[in-house]
């Protein structure tokens, strides 16, 4: 079963996100740092990240650093990034970066759930 | 939000396991030094050692991390009987940025009655740092008060010829995946081979990291390693688990296949 990392700075929804996946078979670690995402993607492969684009306040897009960084670093790790925030602007800039999908937060888990399985099976 | 930081740097955090560095004599092995291996809090992403350092370094906290750790290992390592001699291992970069480390050193062991000839620094870097003369002038500083300098991970990554050279260590640390397999891999075997006498040429001794086979031990001492650690000849351990392993007992000695 896949190995996911959510990365979150919100507590309820890693929670709740860690549930989600855990009952379904997968294997989910979180982080709620930008430099703990880095820490455990530096030592431990994943099949997916959930991350999402604000880490650390409103202001901040650390997420995308993030995923440069498993771009860089993790070129097999698929990303699917969930934001409140995320304008036209700031989408395009994360698909620039390589985000395998961009979801907004109020998205559903089931339909969460389901693009991140189609996303684990499409072709890197 | 209660960072990962601040979960690390709260008091009585950090715990602290210690595994043997031997001596191999002909008929055993002889306890020469414990290392104080920290360890940050349970049911955390840090409860992984490697996953706790790369984030201090990736949040460039080494400093300040590193401290806590010296002082949580000499404070839990006050309380083992026998004393045994401890290495503890800080970042390049604290050595080189933190000019107060040394004095830090002197007075943590001080307040917990450690004998400073008791330490050996072990110097671990996975970032390029250069700051030769600060670095340099503080491992000096930190050699003056009486601790001895290993240079750990030897082999891999930025413990290279350079740093052999800044560094002017007593012990020379070869990394576990140079080790790791020497006993059937001539490659491998050369490479220690040629670290170790690379060490006696520096007047340093070698220090085998990360022996978990007969075959690799043999092979050590083979190519004339006499200090080495690693799972076959002792697991990192509690301090009560040290207790009763009986390697504090005094002239401890152990057979290994």
């Amino acid at each position: 079963m896949p190995h996911i990392l959510v990365v979150d700075d919100e507590q309820s929804i890693l929670f709740a996100l860690e549930d989600y996946f855990s009952a379904r078979g997968c294997t989910v670690d979180c982080a709620r740092e930008l430099e703990e995402a880095q820490a455990l993607l530096s030592n431990i492969r994943y099949d997916l990240v959930l991350c999402d684009l604000r880490l650390s306040g409103l202001h901040s897009v650390e997420g995308l650093d993030l995923v440069s960084f498993i771009r860089e670093r993790c070129p097999r790790t698929r990303v699917v990034v969930l934001t409140a925030y995320g304008s036209q602007e700031i989408q395009g800039e994360a698909r620039r970066r390589g985000v395998d999908a961009f979801l907004h937060k109020s998205t559903p888990f089931a339909e969460v759930a389901s693009v991140a399985m189609r996303t684990l099976e499409s072709p890197a | 939000m209660t960072t990962l930081a601040q979960r690390l740097l709260a008091p009585g955090a950090l715990t602290v396991l210690y595994q043997p560095i031997v001596r191999l004599n002909a008929d055993g092995v002889q306890l020469f030094a414990l290392e104080c291996l920290t360890r940050g809090p349970h049911a955390t992403n840090a409860a992984r050692a490697d996953v706790m350092f790369d984030y201090v370094r990736f949040m460039r906290l080494e400093p300040v991390v590193d401290r806590v750790c010296v002082s949580t290992a000499l404070a839990a390592a006050a309380t083992l009987p026998g004393s045994p001699n401890l290495t503890v291992n800080v970042h390049a970069t604290t050595i080189g940025r933190d000019p107060r480390f040394p004095a830090f050193l002197g007075a943590v062991a001080a307040e917990h009655g450690i004998a400073l000839s008791r330490l050996t620094i072990e110097i671990v870097e996975h970032t390029h740092y250069e700051d030769g003369p600060a670095f340099a002038q503080a491992l000096q500083c930190i050699r003056s008060l009486g601790p001895r300098i290993a240079l750990d991970d030897v082999g891999l990554g930025h413990s290279n010829y350079r740093r052999m050279l800044d560094a002017d260590a007593d012990f020379l640390k070869i990394d576990r995946y140079l080790v790791h397999g020497a006993g059937s891999d001539p490659h491998r075997r050369a490479v220690v081979e040629s670290i170790a006498q690379l060490a006696r040429r520096l007047g340093a001794q070698a220090i085998a990291e990360g022996v978990e086979t007969a075959d690799d031990l043999h092979s050590l001492k083979d190519s004339g390693i006499d200090l080495a650690q690693g799972y076959l000849l002792g697991r990192p351990m509690t301090a009560d688990e040290l207790r009763t392993s009986g390697w504090l007992s005094r002239n401890s000695h152990c057979s290994v296949a």
